[in-house]
């Protein structure tokens, strides 16, 4: 059955392309008009209107910015050519009978006419930031000498924090608005990574292979196809059709981080194989300040500066896509693997107090993909796009250490004990996680006006566990097996330039299969199943007062499914509940983003989200009181206000500065909390700021850029990057009085310079993060790196 | 210029908006801090289904509400607490499990002093003398067990010992239910539970092993068949002490605390003064003196007489963890005679250790009722009960006086 279901969703998602097909696909002779639309600097543009007046027909040029008009009546037509920031062209053309003209454009800045405000035309990342949802786009164009991650980029966008654990590959928790875990969703390229393992992740893909980061706040466009609570990240890799960068930097705490990006594309064949190899290695050896026990427990020595000593970190990962672009049958048909490994040495437990000297963990994932995408398939303004793929995911858990611990010392001492590791029963847990994943989304441009989009996600996962240590376990693992479908359709109404409108729904459906213990042991096992159905829908909207500001608003009401592990539980001490419905969420958006010049040199962009979010039916895990088993629970229920602001200016191309801070008020709303013990009653923290969350956080960038310094081509830029969290509470922020676990606030400093030479060909930069040496912590006493310092060259074509 | 002005104009009416969403948040004014000679350790289920415990000084504890808000030592993680010459001990953590001696102030505020940490979960702390505590940390994973010997006015570790498993029994298992130290001996009763399932599959008998004190060598398991294991699952009171060294084994073999069969009567048993084996001609059949109830639950209050939660639905028909409901009672060791005290409530299970606090004849301890947990003063010799203050709480860990 599960092999069928894949099957069966490549059909389905085929049979709706070629149903699509018939239904639009009245193809007949005519005349064809095309060419393409550039600035009058030679660039193309993408995303320049070409209409035909009073005939309701058009297209949007594609990332070449080729337009092709076809299906054309013989005679005079009139074509008009639009965009945003350029003078609109229009023009007069004569068809005979099939006849296939070719019309270039070259479009001219045009200052608008409402205020005096000019408008450039618009980076990727602008148009992104406009649409009308609440979506923060970061482009790293100027982050490509940097030594950064994708998680540290992250760290810097309004309402997200990245509380990391400790240094490179390190456990991290990413919150947006609050919302952690399997509330936030994220994607490569639009295809979901949540099981891509961890080998590949925010904190290895390396800034050079990727173009931009979306992060969406609470509504996510239905194109992402997913149950999202908090809302979603699209990491976008480089998209470019020809190109080579190669990077490798190294730093303090022996850390090495190489990566190799490029793509080949033959303009006649359209024949393309593009893909990148990344490969990270730390000892992560960094200083903590600790306390130290002797044999007996006993502190022995307070507050010592330590190294850490078994916290090293690798991991190795490709991405290859092979296929064809700009072909008739295909704008773009890529096959493709991403394969990636990495091992990871365990310091601590959750707090610095627990040491361990043996425990590791090891992942593999082979994730092959396929990636179809083609506009205007058998009619114009019909694109339809395929992703699908199929992740593998192995991960052990080692500690195999009996008969002795480890002290921050480094030494061994021993236990006595034949049975017990350094996290309790000695156990090398595997697991092994298979997840086929299928996107299909449908396009179709009625108009100017109109347009509808069709989306369809299905996810089937399975998940095997093994421990080869503690094999008695095994027959408690229990298979578990999920799939989960969501249908989205969206409407999109253009009411004129300045304003649309979107309006969506989406059909979750969700199907969980595992085996049930139905009696006192385990050979009584039953079959058992789950499924449950819910409907979401949502409005997004947007409008332009003047060209420079824009305001939206967007509103949802979402749901996001439970997983197999919060239905079943672990087999042994967290019991199923098959009742568990999923957490549902509303959330409202309402932005303005304003920008503007001063004599063309001054740039400035301001932005402000107000926020919103009621979320229900949260899932937590019910504590009992008089046994060691343990249920999860629809019980939670969290409200969030917050607020959101950026800014930033720049000066021609010498200087720009950047900041954003983030405040949400985050506070448990459920009327009652449940125990064995009281039953329901009502919630002690009712109305109280949910714990262990940041509330208050900024951070700022400021750059100086000189060209031509000591060689013509050459550039020299210094960055200053700067964030601050404020200090937060690790539990109740109602009750207690004495000795309150606190995460302290946290500054810390950073100085980047990167010296260019031939426009970019060749670079160099130095890095010192934690300028000021701060200690830093993410989670409750958890030290993060000191100061640190990291080389980064880079060849770039 | 004015262009300049007008955007100028812009971006402040645009900053004022953004600033004006960002709330300002009233910062709680820190009063001044709760004191009173009594203390309880309230526990408390927060926003995201993690435990936090606060242990707060009140002065009265029969009126009003007692809260934690803005008020006691914080913990979060997990935690038992004990008491021994007006200290209270807190055993556990969010990680590592330590060790810290809450005591009080000259100004009655409270005051925590110990520095100690183990990778292992201590799972009860006992005294020896005045100047002794001994920890012991067993999972049923494990194979081996570890005393620790503390300084009580350090609060350090003077001593560790470990003992193999495989000394006092062969099966996989062995969890903790109870441990008494009287004179040169250490008493420590035991259930075996599966690691992984935490099935019961050992009931026929009673064992109890015995070590030798100071030294904690192990010298022999005493077993008795007239009933199954001494103890259940988290209760720590399968063993108790009366004021003349005889040691009182309670058996119960009860689903509500832990057990998944049972297949020998429930009773107490005795390990008279001096000895070191079951006195074969005491047993106490706590069913018929009860009229077919069970206990997990019991405090020793003096006189032969000890305070107990008795369970009120037939074993048989028992749900397995859910130790209630219950009924306060004071039974006699002596006389083997089980007395209901009025005017407490059928309650739901204490699940841990019991909270009671003895004051003379009174016994002071929280029950959860319907509409949230009070406190009781019952008066152990008239067997009647005084409703005190309501308590803001998930449960109750400790119910202390200084």
């Amino acid at each position: 059955m599960p092999k069928h279901t894949h099957l069966y969703q490549l059909i389905f998602s085929l049979v709706l392309i070629l149903l699509a097909g018939t239904l639009y696909g009245q193809q007949a002779n005519g005349a064809t008009v095309s060419g393409k639309i550039s600035s009058v600097s030679g660039n193309a543009i993408e995303g320049v209107n070409v209409v035909l007046v009073g005939e309701n027909k058009g297209v949007v040029t594609g990332k070449s910015g080729y337009y092709t008009i076809s299906n054309l009546a013989e005679g005079i037509h009139t074509l008009q050519i639009s965009y945003l920031g350029f003078k609109t062209i229009t023009h007069k053309i004569q068809l005979n009978p099939n006849q296939n003209l070719v019309v270039d454009f070259k479009l001219e800045d045009a200052p608008l006419e409402m205020g005096a405000v000019q408008l450039n035309g618009k980076s990727k990342v602008r148009k992104i930031n406009e649409q009308a949802y609440t979506v923060t786009s970061v482009s790293t164009k100027e982050l490509l000498n940097s030594s950064q991650n994708a998680q540290q980029i992250l760290d810097r966008v309004p309402s997200v924090r990245v509380l990391q654990e400790g240094g490179l590959g390190s456990d991290f928790t990413f919150s947006l608005n609050g919302f952690k875990g399997n509330q936030v969703k994220f994607f490569l390229n639009g295809i979901p990574m949540d099981n891509f393992g961890s080998s590949f992740n925010l904190n290895n893909i390396p800034v050079n292979s990727i173009e931009r980061i979306d992060v969406y706040n609470g509504v996510v466009p239905i194109w992402l196809g997913t149950d999202a609570l908090g809302g979603a990240v699209n990491i976008i890799t480089n998209q470019k059709d020809e190109y080579l960068d190669v990077s490798y930097s190294y730093g303090s705490f022996n850390t090495h981080q190489a990566s190799v990006n490029g793509a080949y594309t033959n303009d006649e064949t359209g024949f393309t194989v593009r893909g990148n190899l990344n490969y990270n290695y730390s000892d992560n050896n960094y200083d903590v300040l600790v306390d130290v026990e002797d044999e007996l427990g006993n502190l022995q020595d307070s507050n010592v500066e330590i190294e850490r000593f078994h916290d090293q970190y690798q991991s190795a990962s490709a991405q290859i896509e092979t296929g064809f672009v700009d072909k008739n049958f295909a704008d773009q048909l890529l096959f493709g693997v991403i394969a990636s490994e990495d091992d990871s040495e365990l310091q601590t437990g959750a707090t610095m107090a627990t040491v361990f000297g043996a425990v590791k963990r090891e992942s593999q994932s082979i994730v092959p993909s396929l990636k179809y995408k083609k506009r205007d398939l058998f009619a114009e303004g019909l694109d339809v796009n395929v992703n699908a793929s199929y992740s593998i995911i192995k991960t052990k858990n080692i500690d195999t250490l009996t008969g002795f611990r480890y002290n921050w010392y480094g030494e061994k001492i021993a236990t006595g004990s034949q049975t017990q590791g350094e996290q309790g029963e000695a156990n090398l847990l595997e697991l092994e996680d298979k997840q086929f994943s299928n996107q299909f989304n449908l396009s179709y441009l009625f108009d100017e006006k109109h347009s509808f989009s069709l989306n369809q996600a299905f996810q089937y996962f399975t998940r095997d566990e093994f421990d080869q240590v503690n094999t008695d376990v095994n027959q408690y693992f229990l298979p578990k097996k999920l799939s989960k479908n969501i249908i989205g359709l969206s409407y999109k109404y253009k009411f004129n330039e300045k304003w649309t409108t979107t309006i969506f729904g989406k059909a979750y459906s969700l199907n969980v299969e595992t085996s049930e213990e139905t009696g006192n042991n385990i050979e009584s096992t039953e079959a058992s199943k789950i499924s449950d159905n819910n409907f979401g829908y949502g409005i997004a909207t947007s409008y332009f007062l003047t060209p420079a500001l824009q305001v939206k608003a967007s509103f949802e009401n979402t749901f996001r499914l439970p997983t197999a592990e919060e239905f079943f539980g672990n087999g042994l001490t967290v019991l199923p509940n098959p009742n568990l419905k999923p957490e549902q969420g509303k959330n409202f958006n309402l932005g303005a983003s304003y920008n503007f010049q001063i004599n063309n040199d001054h740039q400035f962009d301001v932005s402000g989200t107000f926020l919103y979010r009621d979320a229900n039916d949260l899932i937590y895990n019910i504590v009992t009181v008089s046994g060691p088993t343990t249920t999860n629970g629809n019980l939670s229920k969290v409200k969030a206000l917050g607020a959101q602001g950026s800014f930033a200016y720049r000066y021609k191309e010498v200087f720009n500065l950047s900041a954003n801070i983030t405040y949400q008020d985050i506070t448990d709303e459920a009327d009652l909390s449940y125990s064995d013990y009281l039953g329901y009653q009502p919630n002690l923290n009712k109305g109280a700021r949910i714990p262990n969350t940041p509330y208050l956080f900024g951070s700022l960038v400021a750059g100086l850029n000189f060209k031509d310094v000591f060689a013509e081509k050459s550039r020299l830029n210094f960055n200053y990057y700067f964030n601050f969290t404020e200090e937060y509470f690790l539990s109740s922020e109602r009750f207690g009085r004495d000795g309150k676990a606190i995460i302290p606030r946290q500054l810390s400093h950073s100085l980047e310079a990167v010296y260019s030479l031939e426009n970019g060909k060749y670079n160099i930069s130095v890095e010192c993060r934690n300028v000021t040496d701060e200690e830093l912590y993410d989670n409750f006493r958890l030290q993060k790196p000191g100061r640190a310092f990291y080389v980064k060259l880079r060849y770039s074509l | 210029m004015n262009k300049l002005m007008m955007n100028l104009g812009k971006l402040i009416a645009l900053f004022t908006i953004v600033f004006s969403m960002i709330a300002c948040s009233s910062d709680d004014d820190s009063g001044s801090a709760n004191q009173g000679d009594y203390a309880l350790s309230l526990a408390i289920q927060g926003s995201t289904g993690d435990f936090t415990y606060y242990t707060v000084p009140f002065e009265d504890v029969m009126e009003g509400t007692l809260s934690a808000a803005g008020q006691g030592i914080e913990q979060p993680g997990y935690y038992e607490f004990v008491s021994y010459d007006n200290t209270i001990y807190s055993l556990g953590g969010l990680d590592n499990d330590n060790v810290v001696a809450i005591s009080q102030n000259a100004d009655g505020s409270l005051n925590q002093t110990g520095d100690v940490s183990f990778n292992q979960q201590l799972e009860d702390l006992v005294e020896a003398d005045n100047n002794t505590l001994v920890s012991v940390s067993m999972s049923s994973s494990s194979d081996v067990l570890t005393f620790r010997k503390f300084n009580t006015n350090s609060v350090t570790v003077a001593e560790e010992k470990t003992v193999q498993v495989s000394n006092f029994t062969d099966l996989v298992g062995p969890s903790y239910s109870g441990m008494v130290i009287r004179d040169d001996h250490l008493f420590l009763s035991y259930y075996i539970s599966d690691p992984n399932t935490f099935d019961t599959d050992y009931t026929d008998q009673a064992e109890v092993a015995v070590f030798s004190y100071p030294e904690l060598e192990f010298e022999k398991v005493i077993t008795d068949n007239r009933v199954g294991p001494i103890g259940g699952f988290g209760v720590n009171s399968g063993l108790v002490e009366d004021n003349s060294g005889n040691i009182y084994a309670l058996s119960h073999s009860n689903p509500a605390n832990g057990f998944s069969q049972s297949t020998k009567p429930s009773g107490i048993l005795r390990i008279d003064a001096g000895e070191t084996e079951f006195n074969e001609d005491y047993f106490f059949d706590i069913e018929s003196a009860s009229g077919g109830n069970n206990t997990a639950h019991l405090k020793y209050l003096g006189n032969g007489k000890a305070f107990a939660e008795m369970n009120v639905v037939d074993r048989d028909s028992q749900e397995r963890w859910s130790d209630g409901p219950l009924q306060s009672a004071v039974i006699d060791f002596e006389e083997q005679t089980v007395d209901l005290i009025q005017g407490v409530p059928e309650h739901r299970g204490n699940g841990r250790k019991l909270a009671a606090l003895q004051q003379g004849d009174d016994v002071y301890m929280c029950v959860p009722e319907e509409d949230g947990i009070y406190v009781y003063r019952m008066d152990t010799e008239s067997l009647t009960a005084t409703k005190g203050a309501k308590v803001e709480a998930t449960f109750v860990a400790g119910f202390f006086k200084f």
